[in-house]
């Protein structure tokens, strides 16, 4: 019961966020300079402009274009991208390329809690010695080393002048999953670079506040070993945090990805917007950059009620 | 710090005393950095480099100290430092006015709705939810798309790219620095010197002036030069995605333009994407060391 | 008590303020509305020191800031010098500032930490453009010795590097600036170690003297209250329960929260800890205040009448008034 009205109370704001900001692309795209169907198939008739209007709603107003976009994407049509006189199906595009870029997401979060979780908790057991103070530096100046200057030094150093791997290039698992691994190395390790960082400090800081805890100086003391204190009493409750702002940056790398995408030529959402602003395809950019928008607000109202429900201190300080 | 005890008439209650945050090698490092690209941005001019966007067709893709171009040239035959030089203008003049004005329109929205409250609060916030429900990158993505379309009929001039570009990075500021701003007003608004004030007779807006923004002001400073940071990150995208400013004036777009060029001249890649990287970190340090000067104040308050 | 009414107030003498009904609610979510208070009236005559005494919660404060309009009151009237404050336009409210100060609960909180000691104090005087700047900075030391703190030392210090009591002479110098006609102390010791609390005291006693000062002293503690004040008016829960002098208070305490008041002070042995209140259990909830008497909830007297009925002040002896239907000793 009360789970539900939580749930209620967060979806109802969620739910109008996604209207409203759908709308106002919807509105953005209405402003653009000229006739949206021309600009879509500049080499098309007018009859066919005309009919990939009345097809996308784009004859009629402001609203009614928003509703038929609207009702259309609930029902799961997508729309079309129009090349050369033919077209392409949205919603097929999308079921290709959003695995895709959710592999490259959870690759790199794998790949940089990997790193994170033992350099953490090192670094905060051995807080102010040498080995914490470089990893905090060499973490801090990381953190903020922007994904796009890596993945073009990666591949500069990697691809270009070592040769290890191709510079650019996507095979799926289910074809060669070797080869898959091989050229997702340099993205995954560019977009997990930051990440690592990020989590480390986290883990470092919230580690250091549990060391400092009662209970571990406790159990410390009761002879336990240091590894076994420092996994289960000290690990465990600081994890919680760890996932929570893991799962918070879900919706922060599906922007990233959209670079990385484009800089490796990965087939992901990413790379279709990109594709699509190239193209002029402006609705089905709209469709997109709709999608992200609402799988990031989606993802942060989940993880904020999560919290909620796992985390007892912000249950009960809301009761 | 002055020494703390009082001679007065009662004893003084021990006052914690705290230290100065350290400043760290990283922080002079960011200092010498950010002053290097500031001068470039301001007296580049004076270099004895060709200018940025007159090829040398002699020189073509050649390699860094090359004795008439110091960083070399570009696979077309720009010179390198005079790019970098450039590009140093743009991106710095892109993401202070971006963030400045972003951050000072933010800053009077998210403090004045915190002070005011009501209604008015209720759709700030609201409206700033909404924004930050985008991610950044795709923000700016769609307002640029839109703002700076061009086609070959009409193509778009380049001062009105870069001004689109900056209202774009400007809109994507304003809630990330508003809402910083908001929260920061509550938490000031609510303290007893501002009723304090009220109750001789101060108007709204000299309290606002005096008390709030003068409290409110480090931790907006601290958010600013991180959100310099990703207008800089944001901007690079944006070029590399091909719809940011174009022809290599600005650090992303030189980026964007030598990335084909990756195998032959790779100094076109590595020189922006590291200048972009420095400044990116620089920045990130100087707001976290406000922010830890900050965080030490009100511990002490 | 608590109840209302308004038979302690005094039909002459020389009235600086006449509070009748007052209430103030606070909206919280939809259907939730804090009353914290409801129905207080009062007066206040010329040099008095009226203590305003009850437990935490019991809205002291927020009588203190209504009647500065801060925030206007839901209910009631607020007269300070013969002018009605609650229907006043903005501009003639901002005139009355001045003669009306309030010295605010927490003595840092209530200082700006961006500002040194000199602007803190020199700020109601830009506000109201009282003098130039060599005047200004005359008054500043002058109201600072008033306070006995050194002008030398303190003029270009920050709140933050002050303890309590210090802040606390601060805020007073500052109160003092615009010569005001009343000052509302609120809790101005309590935050302060006991032997700072007797020098804030006596400072305030001088400066009530030097200035000719009328002023409202809030306190939750009836010993701090007797010796400063000369009526005193508790509070619970938004209403009012006994007026009375001090000494008549403690010598023949008519309600029945008074006397738990009464009984919890430490008077005989200052070394002896704070004992616990005597009251037993927590205050109700100002969401959802009881019936009748709104002390009936704790009151060992508590009989079916007090639930039904709100008992009204009533004059049981000169200038003693009590709101209770069985009053202690009846
Ligand atoms: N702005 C507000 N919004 C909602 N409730 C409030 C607000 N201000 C005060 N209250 C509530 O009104 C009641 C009275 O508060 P008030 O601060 O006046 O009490 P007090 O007697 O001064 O207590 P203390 O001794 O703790 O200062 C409390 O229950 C408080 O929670
Ligand atoms: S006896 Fe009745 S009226 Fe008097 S205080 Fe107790 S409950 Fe209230
Ligand atoms: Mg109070």
């Amino acid at each position: 019961m009360n789970i539900l009205r939580q749930l209620l109370r967060r979806l109802i704001p969620m739910f109008s966020i996604v209207v409203i900001a759908t709308f106002l692309l919807s509105l953005l795209m209405r402003l653009l300079p000229g006739d949206p169907a021309a600009i879509m198939i500049p080499n098309g008739s007018i009859d066919q402009q005309i009919e990939i209007a009345k097809e996308t709603g784009l004859d009629r107003g402001l609203f009614g274009y928003y509703w038929k976009w609207f009702s259309d994407v609930f029902t799961g049509d997508f729309g079309k991208y129009y090349l050369n006189g033919g077209y392409r199906d949205l919603g097929g595009v999308i079921a290709d390329t959003l695995p895709v870029t959710l592999m490259l997401i959870i690759y790199a979060q794998i790949v940089a809690l990997t790193i994170a979780i033992p350099l953490g908790l090192a670094s905060a057991y051995k807080e102010g010695k040498r080995f914490d103070r470089i990893t905090s530096t060499v973490m801090f100046t990381t953190v903020s080393f922007p994904s796009f200057a890596l993945a073009l030094i990666f591949s500069l150093i990697f691809a270009v002048n070592l040769g290890w791997v191709d510079p650019i290039g996507y095979v799926s698992p289910s074809e060669n999953l070797g080869e898959h691994l091989k050229l997702m190395i340099l993205p995954v390790m560019s977009l997990a670079f930051g990440l690592a960082s990020g989590y480390t400090r986290l883990l470092r800081t919230d580690v250091i506040a549990t060391l400092k805890d009662d209970y571990v100086t406790m159990a410390a003391s009761k002879g336990i070993s240091n590894r076994r204190v420092l996994w289960r009493h000290v690990f465990r409750p600081s994890s919680t945090t760890l996932l929570t702002s893991a799962a918070l940056n879900m919706g922060g790398l599906i922007g990233g990805t959209i670079v990385i995408e484009t800089i490796f030529v990965i087939p992901g959402i990413g790379y279709e917007i990109f594709y699509s602003i190239g193209a002029r395809q402006v609705v089905a950019m709209q469709t997109l950059i709709a999608l992200i928008s609402i799988g990031y607000v989606f993802f942060n109202t989940m993880v904020d009620l999560l919290t909620q429900i796992t985390d007892p201190r912000t249950r009960e300080r809301r009761a | 710090m002055p020494d703390n005890s009082l001679s007065s008439t009662e004893t003084a209650e021990p006052v914690v005393k705290t230290k100065k945050p350290r400043k760290t090698i990283g922080f002079y490092l960011a200092s010498a950095w950010i002053s290097l690209v500031m001068f470039l941005a301001l007296f580049g001019w004076v270099l004895p480099t060709p200018q940025w966007d007159e090829a040398s067709y002699d020189n073509l893709g050649v390699a860094p100290f090359h004795p008439s171009h110091i960083l070399g040239t570009t696979n077309d035959g720009y010179d390198m430092m005079a790019s970098i030089v450039n590009g140093a203008k743009i991106s710095i003049i892109v993401s202070l006015v971006a963030v400045l004005i972003g951050g000072g329109i933010g800053s009077f929205i998210g403090i004045t709705a915190a002070y005011f409250r009501g209604k008015y609060d209720f759709a700030v916030t609201m409206i700033f939810n909404i924004m930050l429900s985008i991610p950044n990158l795709v923000l700016s993505l769609a307002l640029l798309s839109v703002l700076a379309y061009s086609d070959e009929n009409n193509p778009a001039s380049m001062t009105r790219r870069v001004v689109v570009l900056i209202i774009s990075l400007i809109i994507v500021i304003i809630p990330i620095l508003g809402r910083i701003a908001r929260g920061s007003a509550l938490q000031w608004g609510s303290r007893e010197f501002v009723l304090a004030s009220k109750s001789m007779g101060s108007k709204n807006f000299f309290i606002i002036r005096k008390h709030i923004l003068p409290n409110v002001a480090p931790a907006i400073l601290a958010i600013g030069f991180l959100a310099v940071g990703s207008v800089i990150i944001v901007e690079g995208s944006l070029a590399l995605l091909g719809i940011g400013i174009p022809g290599g004036a600005s650090w992303g777009s030189m980026l964007a333009n030598g990335r084909g060029n990756i195998e032959y001249s790779p100094h076109e890649v590595y020189l922006p994407a590291l200048c972009i990287a420095f400044t990116v970190i620089s920045f990130n340090w100087f707001g976290d060391y406000v922010r830890v000067k900050l965080d030490k104040r009100e511990s002490k308050i | 008590m608590a109840g209302s009414g308004k038979a302690h107030m005094r039909p002459e003498g020389d009235v600086v303020l006449e509070v009748n009904d007052l209430v103030v609610e606070f909206k919280l979510g939809k259907n939730q509305i804090v009353k914290a208070v409801s129905g207080v009236s009062f007066d206040l005559i010329r040099g008095e020191t009226l203590a305003v005494v009850g437990e935490s919660g019991c809205g002291k404060s927020t009588l203190g800031k209504a009647i500065l309009q801060l925030p206007k009151p839901t209910g009631g009237s607020v007269n300070f010098l013969s002018k009605e404050l609650t229907t006043m336009g903005k501009k003639e409210l901002r005139d009355m500032r001045p003669a009306m100060q309030m010295i605010f609960q927490d003595p840092v909180s209530s200082l700006d930490p961006r500002l040194p000691v000199s602007e803190v104090i020199a700020e109601p005087l830009r506000v109201w453009n009282r003098g130039n700047e060599v005047e200004i900075s005359a008054k500043i030391d002058e109201l600072l010795l008033a306070a006995n703190l050194d002008p030398a030392v303190v003029r270009d210090r920050r709140s933050y590097e002050f303890s309590g009591g210090q802040c606390q002479r601060i805020s007073i110098a500052r109160s003092l600036a615009l010569d005001p006609t009343m000052i509302i102390c609120d809790e101005p010791v309590s935050a302060l170690d006991v032997s700072v609390q007797a020098q804030i005291l006596n400072l305030l006693q001088d400066m009530k003297d030097r200035y000719g000062l009328t002023l409202i002293f809030i306190s939750h503690d009836l010993a701090v209250v007797k010796a400063v004040s000369t009526r005193v008016m508790v509070m619970y829960l938004g209403k009012v329960c006994e007026v009375a002098p001090p000494e008549e208070l403690y010598q023949n305490t008519k309600h029945h929260y008074t006397k738990a008041l009464v009984g919890s002070v430490p008077i005989p042995d200052p070394d002896r800890p704070i004992s616990g209140n005597l009251i037993q259990g927590e205050p109700p909830s100002p969401l959802n205040p009881p019936s009748g008497c709104r002390f009936r909830t704790r009151c060992p007297q508590a009989s079916d009448l007090c639930a039904q009925e709100e008992p009204q002040l009533r004059e049981v002896s000169l200038g003693h008034f009590v709101a209770c239907h069985h009053p202690v000793g009846e």
